[in-house]
């Protein structure tokens, strides 16, 4: 019995203290399983864990057809770690091929395109990190990555490609080395194109091995939607290729070119030259980085006749059949004087024949019928003095003077073109008008932003402004033609087989209290007049040795003719009319 | 807790059943293998999705350098260097055809090889990676392959009437 009892005791006390155990495990479980899981886990999680960002893609910018002018590829710094550089184990065929620091770094030149020495003091020291090259392509990449070499590793990141190099350079902008947008519609536009980036963590090994299936996407990456355009790059080209031409003929400061859809006002070429790529801003001068047509403001000249013989149309204020005395230098009664860019007998000029002569004196007697506060008011609704609708960073509003500080000349020198400044943009939109039956439409370069789900999030408002009645606009063009058609160097615009209207201007250029030797030439027009397609303006800054339009006239002629072989536009089947008087009696004919 | 003598028959039938400490040990077993199954495939299908992964980066950098390769010949300056290489002219005068109402539009003019042959590049490109190698020589020995097939066009030229287009024999 007493054996028994001892049994039992012993037996009782290993029961308890085996539920002293368990019951301390179980506390100890809990504790850690159930009350502090939450932290353990996040410890745990914490040491393995580590977090990357994804990298959003910027979105493209395309032309009128899809053409991709700008896109996000990926570029690669390749770098090495010295600390770890050794020779190199590689294994052809199954056997041990041992490969020594100084021919892995020979490698390693042939494909970055350096000097073997150059690699190998980079590789020289402890240190963790030293670049080997920057920004290399993908194809460079692959062959660095096919070398194995286990101390080589690469950064990739984010690259802005323009394909094109500089088609549309000055409108499309630029982004830093970064990815930060700069200029023109990248950074006008950068809500549109840029992504969100997004972010996952993963977990390691303890030997650092990244584990598979461990990542956890935390943010979602939000690409950039993709911006079309309206410009056409094969035009834009073609108008780079002609203006870059003629400014390096005639040795001028700088060359523009305007295509804009007379009705829908969609602008399809804005060439300029020089220009820049953006690919590589720092090759161009600062001044040639941006845009001219929207940016820069000068006396356009000769070209405003058009809109001022618009305007005595449009207010009635004569017909195209009276004539004015229109001799080649009109003496003011106030002692200014008013000349023509040449000298001739006193001529008979009508509207037409003021155009087509280009006479100042003509304008003026013409002009001067209708008030000033009128006139001011046309101007404003042609657009000038005040930034168009397409709020491009930069643009100019020009300058107009309200008509009630006009003083002296500034009376009347806005009728041919001195006395107000405009952009190549507004002048091009103020000649829409004249062409869009007197309508001027808001300006327009993006079609669309379309996100990568394919929802459009931005698309223009089209506004419309009437400036001029429809009867007015529609023979305003008919005069218009006259220049093209009879003009001395309107006629070197002419497109055969089509009815084509413009404008030449030979404007002077300011120059401290008066003008200047240089001139800016110009020449705006219209074509088909019958039904107008395409307005193109042309614009050489200050070339050496020009005193008329005549070197502006080709261009235009080269740029319009493009347009409308490019674009299909069947050629006139109608004559010009031939009872609108244009010559220097104010008759009919040549 | 209490201590019980019994008789060997009646600790037999306390002893739990062999077949019944067999099956948990065998359902014990299975359980860990289907487990350990389950775990072989997913890791396996985790280093495929791995490799998967990596190649498709790998097919992701290839369509990068060919995208930009292609992006370099479709350039429109390599195309005019291309063009001004084969001294190609361009024709400015357009002629169109109207096939609703049977008309042509324009008068055709041949194109002036001295005033309007095609300009070489003008416009900065420093994207270029590629351009075309085509020239004079390889696209005369081009020709060659194609001469029997363009003979037998010419040989079928449809003169055109002015302003009409010649009833064709098909409608």
């Amino acid at each position: 019995m007493g054996n028994h009892a001892s049994v039992n005791r012993r037996l009782s006390v290993f029961a308890l203290l085996l539920v002293l155990l368990v019951s301390a495990l179980g506390i100890r479980l809990v504790d850690y399983q159930i009350v502090r899981a939450d932290e353990i886990r996040a410890e745990s999680l914490e040491s393995r864990k580590e977090t990357r960002t994804l990298t959003a893609l910027r979105g493209d910018i395309r032309d009128a057809n899809g053409e991709v002018l700008a896109r996000t590829v990926f570029r690669y710094d390749i770098n090495a770690a010295p600390k770890n550089v050794g020779p190199v184990i590689r294994y052809m065929d199954g056997n041990r091929t041992e490969i020594s620091v100084e021919a892995a770094a020979d490698e390693l030149a042939r494909v970055l395109g350096l000097a073997p020495e150059e690699v190998l003091s980079k590789l020289a020291g402890e240190s963790a990190y030293s670049n080997l090259a920057k920004k290399v392509d993908a194809t460079v990449y692959n062959q660095i990555r096919e070398l194995d070499i286990p101390w080589i590793y690469w950064d990739r990141f984010a690259y802005r490609l323009y394909p094109n190099g500089a088609v549309a350079g000055n409108v499309l902008g630029f982004v830093s080395s970064d990815g930060t947008p700069l200029a023109g519609l990248e950074r006008q536009y950068n809500t549109c194109l840029a992504g969100v980036d997004g972010q996952e963590t993963y977990e390691r090994s303890a030997e650092g091995v990244r584990i598979p299936t461990s990542n956890v996407v935390t943010q979602p990456t939000q690409d950039g939607g993709n911006l079309n355009l309206s410009i056409d790059s094969n035009l834009q080209f073609f108008a780079q290729q002609v203006l870059a031409k003629s400014v390096s003929d005639l040795n001028a400061e700088w060359g523009s070119a305007i295509v804009v859809e007379v009705k829908t006002g969609r602008i399809l070429a804005a060439a300029e030259a020089p220009t820049v790529d953006p690919n590589d801003p720092g090759a161009s001068k600062a001044q040639d980085r941006g845009s001219r047509i929207m940016q820069f403001a000068f006396e356009p000249g000769s070209i405003m006749k058009s809109l001022s013989t618009a305007m005595v149309l449009d207010s009635k204020s004569a017909t195209i059949y009276e004539t004015v005395n229109s001799p080649d230098r009109l003496q003011l009664k106030y002692g200014e004087s008013i000349k023509d860019s040449f000298n001739h007998e006193p001529f008979q000029l009508t509207l037409a024949g003021v155009l087509r002569y280009s006479s100042n004196t003509g304008m003026y007697s013409f002009g001067m019928r209708v008030d000033e506060k009128t006139r001011f008011n046309y101007l404003q609704k042609f657009g000038f003095g005040k930034t168009t609708d397409l709020n491009f960073e930069g643009e100019s509003s020009g300058i107009l003077r309200p008509y009630d500080e006009w003083q002296y000349a500034d009376r009347y020198t806005h009728l041919f073109g001195q006395g107000v400044a405009v952009t190549p943009l507004q002048m091009a939109f103020a000649y829409q008008a004249l062409a869009n039956e007197g309508v001027r439409l808001s300006p327009s370069l993006v079609d669309s932003c379309v996100t990568p789900s394919g929802e459009v999030i931005y698309s223009p408002e089209r506004k419309s402004t009437r400036v001029i009645s429809e009867e007015a606009a529609n023979m305003n063009l008919q005069l218009m033609e006259k220049v093209v058609e009879f003009g001395g160097v309107g006629k070197l615009a002419g497109i055969p087989g089509y009815r084509v209207a413009g404008k030449t201007g030979t404007a002077e250029i300011r120059e401290g209290a008066g003008y200047g030797e240089r001139f800016a030439i110009s020449f705006f027009g219209v074509a088909p007049v019958e039904d107008p397609r395409f307005v193109v303006g042309v614009t050489i800054y200050k070339p050496v040795g020009e005193t008329n339009s005549v070197k502006a006239t080709g261009p235009f002629r080269s740029i319009m003719q493009q347009a409308l072989k490019h674009y299909r536009v069947p050629p006139s089947t109608s004559k010009p009319r031939d009872d609108i008087p244009s010559n220097r009696f104010g008759k009919t004919g040549e | 807790m209490k201590l019980m003598m019994l008789s060997a028959n009646e600790a037999k039938k306390l002893r739990p059943g062999l077949l019944t400490g067999l099956l948990l040990v065998m359902g014990i077993i299975l359980v860990q293998l289907v487990q350990l199954g389950l775990n072989m495939a997913l890791t396996q299908d985790a280093y495929y999705l791995s490799k998967l992964s990596g190649e498709k980066r790998q097919l992701a950098t290839e369509v990068q350098i060919i995208q930009e390769q292609v992006d370099s010949l479709a350039s429109p300056q390599n195309l005019a260097d291309a063009a001004n290489r084969l001294g190609m002219v361009a024709n400015p005068s357009s002629v169109l055809i109207d096939i609703v109402n049977d008309k042509i539009y324009g008068v055709p003019r041949p194109a002036q090889a001295q005033s309007s042959a095609a300009s070489a590049n003008l416009v900065a490109n420093s994207a270029m990676v590629s351009v075309s190698e085509f020239n004079p020589a390889t696209v005369a020995s081009a020709q060659v392959e194609t001469s029997v097939a363009e003979s037998a066009l010419n040989g079928s030229q449809v003169t055109l009437v002015a302003g009409q287009i010649p009833a064709s024999p098909t409608r």
